[in-house]
């Protein structure tokens, strides 16, 4: 309650505000207006992830118009699909660029579909923000004009290591399709395990396929304490059922971005998925933006990538406004502004704006992660929730 | 150079590419009468080829593109090989199964093609020695390969070859009556169009330095029976026009989708693709001649003999 | 030896996933003489019908798959009469473009309607059975039956209904059907709903074990090809064979070959098969 009536006299000012410089306000919003993209995968295999990625970024951008934009000019939101698909995405690519003019691009999903845009990018000096995890993302030669939210697989999965070995799955296999981060993942969880006196079996499989049977059969040969269930949605939906199905009475853990609340209500069923762990890059505990995320897009668990373009909508904003200058490049040289190196702590671009206009140093902490950067784009380190499936819900164990 | 300037070379360029497809297509199509199913997979095949020889061996980029044509080349031999003797429909499958194949080995085989990390820094043809213009010189590059191949093959079609490869699209049992020899026919001509098809993927990767699996799904396949369909099949001049008709369908959709209210960016993007498949079946149904409808050379007259 | 039988059990189970929808494939092609590639459109049509019947009214299982079957093979003789037929003038390979097409139509109209989310149905999984070290997953041995219903009733309709004869006679020789005073429009559009509600109701039974989608008929698309090829394009018998030997090879491949190149396995199968014996294994004899 208390919160709320906070926020009714903030808004309560803020109308007064507005109230004060409307002349001038209009005259400012008949002017450009900013124009961000998301560029997220709305057909092809992407499909279950983007829609609601680009949900997330025009909620943002809609608050943010709500309250009289940044530098007193609207934000204008663009949404282009990529059809998860580097031919179709630079062709979108090319259009929000050199068409729409926008000053950043938001939410790239596969990596084949980043690495192709990128360079479109950087030289144009248009900001790019991805959520792929291929480690070969960051060390293109993007200038600075990409950073990505989703830790990289050596952090992630050296966690997921760890987080087994504590829970006592020392016997490990991995069922991973093939993906640009396919050999990493292997290769670290392998090193994790050993070094903490585990071993790991693995396996890579086709994710198209409609039943796993064998593959699940040659995973429970190796005997192991634990599956590590490293696909996407579609596929991970048939292995959890074919692992239920084989009687598999040990624990499984897999990706937040895939196991999700919607794969939960689509098998329906409790004990298929009771007690299926799971993981996300997180900020620490006591972060608020996690729960602004789960109002803004109405959902109960909002998967990270949802997260990680709230994020990158967010960052963008506050961006331009701490540059006072709503170029790519504007927002290249001052994203680390806001993003990081101490001073008020905001959670969203509302309040990050209003600070910056007051002459405040902001600190942006995210609903994916602290969301500090490293030079090449990499996110310096972040915690992690790994939530536990009970009863059909997720419910939250720890955040590390 | 900026803004809808640069845009639009980029269309151009990449319609290009489209051309090339729609002329590999149309060879086959509209000149024997079969269809290839898989025209992404040698689309995908001319690429890796030419990009894993630039940059593994170092050739190069004129190097790279004629071995992606020899590639492309023994490929279409291949897989025609063992189905030609067959009617269309097997060929039509086996060309869907060859595709999806080669984006599998594509995927799978990292030591080879990087797997779906795809092959990026790509090499393109002076591209430091012409800055801002690799683009505008490229699309006009791309378009005079077009307009070579489109040449090249209209003196095909003319040649006594392209009467042979018409009587068998019409009657294969006339034709082979009349001691043309049919698989012969189909298999070269298959294997030259499918040739075509990885020039177009050797030109894609050099201009875009990104070559990846998921680049060569079947939808591109799709776009470019569009494109035959409405330019005129049979018809190589038509094959040209309509893969520019479909890539500036293709790209007006954006705006046209945007402008209806009220509606999610994922039923944007399903109104976009349908109108793809809507556009097919009406193309085929009202207009099966195209908009250059064939033009059947007629056959030299006998020479009358005294 | 044990993961050896049991990767055959797997395949006879993958297999009879794919029967159906090569049943219905192939019925089509029998009748019409063009290879109806919408089968993935009409397996996801399928999936969604007996998902809403199923999630939405409450229809038991067996209700819905009649759901999913009566969806698909409406939308699939709409389909046919108002965007196929007509150019059939053109050639069986328009015609088949023209399938192509409308795949991604209906594609699209059910991810405008539904998005991309993934559904799922409001039915119970069962564990499997254990014999010994062998396992059975008691679905699928149901789905196995339920194939096999599907075709000795299919048997039976066109070996003794009036119109099932037709429908063979049709197959035939449709020039010698007409001379018969068959009306062979009212035939072909039967086969065609026929063998698009045996794709939906195979899309519904594919959509229980995996989920309801968009792209849900896609996963098993090439593989149902590959079956009613290696069958002998056109034979009922045939694809059931076909779908159960396509199902085997993909499952020892798995254990032979790499997992991850369990898609190419109809392909390899194909060429095979089109190498050895071009007729496929079974003749093109619809039965």
């Amino acid at each position: 309650m208390t919160d709320r009536s906070i926020r009714m006299t903030r808004r309560a000012a803020l109308v007064a505000g507005t109230a004060a410089l409307a002349m001038p306000a209009v005259v400012r919003a008949q002017g450009d207006p900013i124009k961000l993209a998301t560029l997220t995968p709305l057909t092809g295999a992407g499909g279950p992830y983007g829609p609601v990625m680009a949900k997330a970024a025009a909620a943002v951008i809609e608050d943010v118009n709500k309250a009289g934009g940044v530098l007193g000019r609207r934000v204008q939101l663009v949404s282009e699909d990529d059809q998860t698909n580097p031919e179709a995405g630079v062709r979108a690519a090319r259009k929000l660029i050199d068409v729409d003019k926008v000053s950043a691009i938001v939410g790239t999903w596969a990596s084949s579909v980043t690495t192709a845009v990128a360079p479109l990018c950087w030289e144009s000096k248009t900001m790019l923000c991805t959520v792929s995890g291929a480690d070969s993302i960051t060390q293109l030669p993007h200038q600075g004009y990409l950073i990505r939210t989703q830790p990289n697989s050596t952090l992630q999965i050296s966690r997921v290591g760890e987080f087994l070995l504590s829970i006592g799955a020392k016997r490990v296999f991995q069922m991973i399709p093939q993906t640009p981060f396919t050999q990493t993942s292997i290769k670290t969880l392998e090193a994790t395990l050993k070094k903490g006196g585990g071993d790991q079996g693995s396996l890579i499989y086709d994710d198209k396929k409609p039943t796993y049977r064998t593959e699940v059969d040659q995973a429970l040969r190796f005997n192991p304490d634990a599956i590590f269930a490293a696909g996407y949605t579609p596929d991970t939906v048939v292995l959890l059922k074919d692992l239920y199905r084989a009687g598999f009475k040990g624990k499984v853990i897999g990706l937040a971005y895939s196991i999700n609340q919607k794969l939960i209500d689509q098998v329906g069923q409790a004990e298929v998925v009771e007690g299926v762990h799971t993981f996300a890059p997180s900020p620490a505990e006591g972060a608020t933006a996690y729960d602004r995320v789960k109002k803004i897009v109405g959902m109960e668990n909002p998967d990270p990538y949802t997260c990680q373009v709230y994020d990158h909508a967010n960052l963008v904003l506050m961006a331009i406004a701490a540059a006072k200058d709503a170029t790519g490049t504007a927002i290249r040289d001052s994203v680390r502004k806001i993003s990081q190196g101490g001073g008020k702590t905001v959670d969203n671009a509302v309040d990050g704006i209003k600070a910056i206009a007051a002459g405040e140093k902001v600190d942006y902490i995210g609903a994916s992660g602290p969301c500090d950067f490293d030079d090449k784009g990499d996110i310096i380190d972040c915690k992690f929730r790994y939530e536990q499936i009970k009863a059909n819900k997720l419910t939250l164990l720890k955040i590390a | 150079m900026a803004g809808w300037a640069n845009y639009l070379v980029f269309i151009v360029a990449t319609g290009g590419f489209y051309a090339l497809l729609a002329l590999s297509l149309n060879l086959i199509w509209g000149g024997a009468g079969m269809v290839n199913l898989g025209l992404a997979g040698f689309f995908a095949l001319g690429a890796y080829a030419s990009a894993l020889l630039t940059i593994n061996l170092g050739v190069p980029i004129i190097a790279g593109i004629a071995g992606a044509l020899v590639v492309g080349a023994v490929g279409g031999y291949v897989v025609t090989m063992s189905t030609t003797r067959l009617r269309g429909d097997y060929l039509a499958i086996v060309t869907l199964g060859f595709a999806e194949t080669i984006r599998l080995i594509a995927n799978n085989e990292i030591w080879l093609t990087r797997g779906s990390d795809g092959i990026s820094g790509i090499p393109g043809p002076l591209k430091a020695a012409l800055g801002g213009w690799f683009n505008v010189a490229y699309a006009v590059g791309t378009l005079a390969i077009v307009g070579l191949v489109w040449f090249l093959l209209r003196r095909l079609d003319l040649s006594p070859y392209g009467r042979a490869l018409r009587a068998v699209r019409e009657d294969q049992q006339v034709a082979q009556v009349a001691g043309k020899r049919i698989l012969r026919f189909k298999i070269e001509a298959f294997a030259i169009s499918a040739a075509i098809a990885a020039l177009a993927g050797a030109l894609y990767g050099h201009f875009n330095s990104y070559v990846a699996p998921d680049i060569f799904q079947p939808l591109i396949t799709i776009y470019i029976f569009l494109a035959v369909a409405a330019g005129g099949v049979g018809r190589a001049s038509g094959a040209v026009l309509g893969a520019y008709l479909v890539i500036f369908f293709l790209e007006s959709t954006r705006f046209a989708a945007a402008a209806i209210p009220g509606l999610s960016p994922v039923q944007h993007a399903a109104i976009r693709e349908m109108l793809i498949g809507l556009a097919l079946i009406l193309v085929l149904r009202w207009r099966p001649q195209g908009i250059l409808p064939e033009q059947v050379p007629p056959a030299p007259r006998p020479t009358p003999t005294t | 030896m044990d993961s050896f039988l049991q990767a055959a059990l797997n395949g006879l189970v993958a297999g009879t996933i794919l029967a159906l929808p090569a049943i219905g494939f192939t019925a089509m092609f029998a009748v019409l003489r063009y290879p109806n590639f919408a089968v993935a459109a009409f397996a996801t049509l399928g999936a969604y019908g007996g998902w809403m019947a199923n999630a939405w009214l409450g229809w038991p299982v067996v209700a819905a798959l009649l759901a999913a079957f009566v969806l698909a093979g409406i939308v699939g003789g709409l389909a046919e009469r108002v965007a196929l037929e007509p150019l059939r003038p053109a050639g069986a390979l328009t015609v088949a473009i023209a399938a192509i097409a409308l795949n991604v139509i209906i594609e699209n109209i059910l991810r405008f309607s539904f998005g991309n989310d993934l559904r799922g149905y409001d039915l119970p999984l069962a564990r499997d059975i254990r014999f010994g070290s062998l396992r059975v997953a008691p679905q699928q041995v149901e789905n196995l039956m339920l194939a096999l219903a599907v075709m000795g009733v299919l048997f039976a309709f066109l070996a003794f209904t009036r119109i099932g004869k037709a429908m063979r006679a049709t197959a035939d020789n449709p020039d010698l059907a007409r001379l018969k005073g068959i009306e062979p429009r009212r035939v072909e559009l039967l086969a065609v709903f026929v063998g698009a509600g045996l794709c939906g109701v195979g899309g519904m039974l594919l959509g229980l074990d995996t989920s309801v989608d968009p792209l849900t008929g896609f996963r098993i698309v090439l593989s149902v090809f590959a079956a009613a090829v290696v069958g002998g394009l056109g034979s009922i018998p045939g694809a059931v064979a076909g779908a159960l030997l396509i199902g085997l090879a993909e499952e020892f491949a798995t254990l032979a070959i790499a997992p991850t190149y369990k898609s190419a396995v109809g392909f390899v199968a194909i060429l095979l098969v089109l190498t050895l014996r071009p007729r496929g294994l079974l003749g093109e004899r619809a039965y």
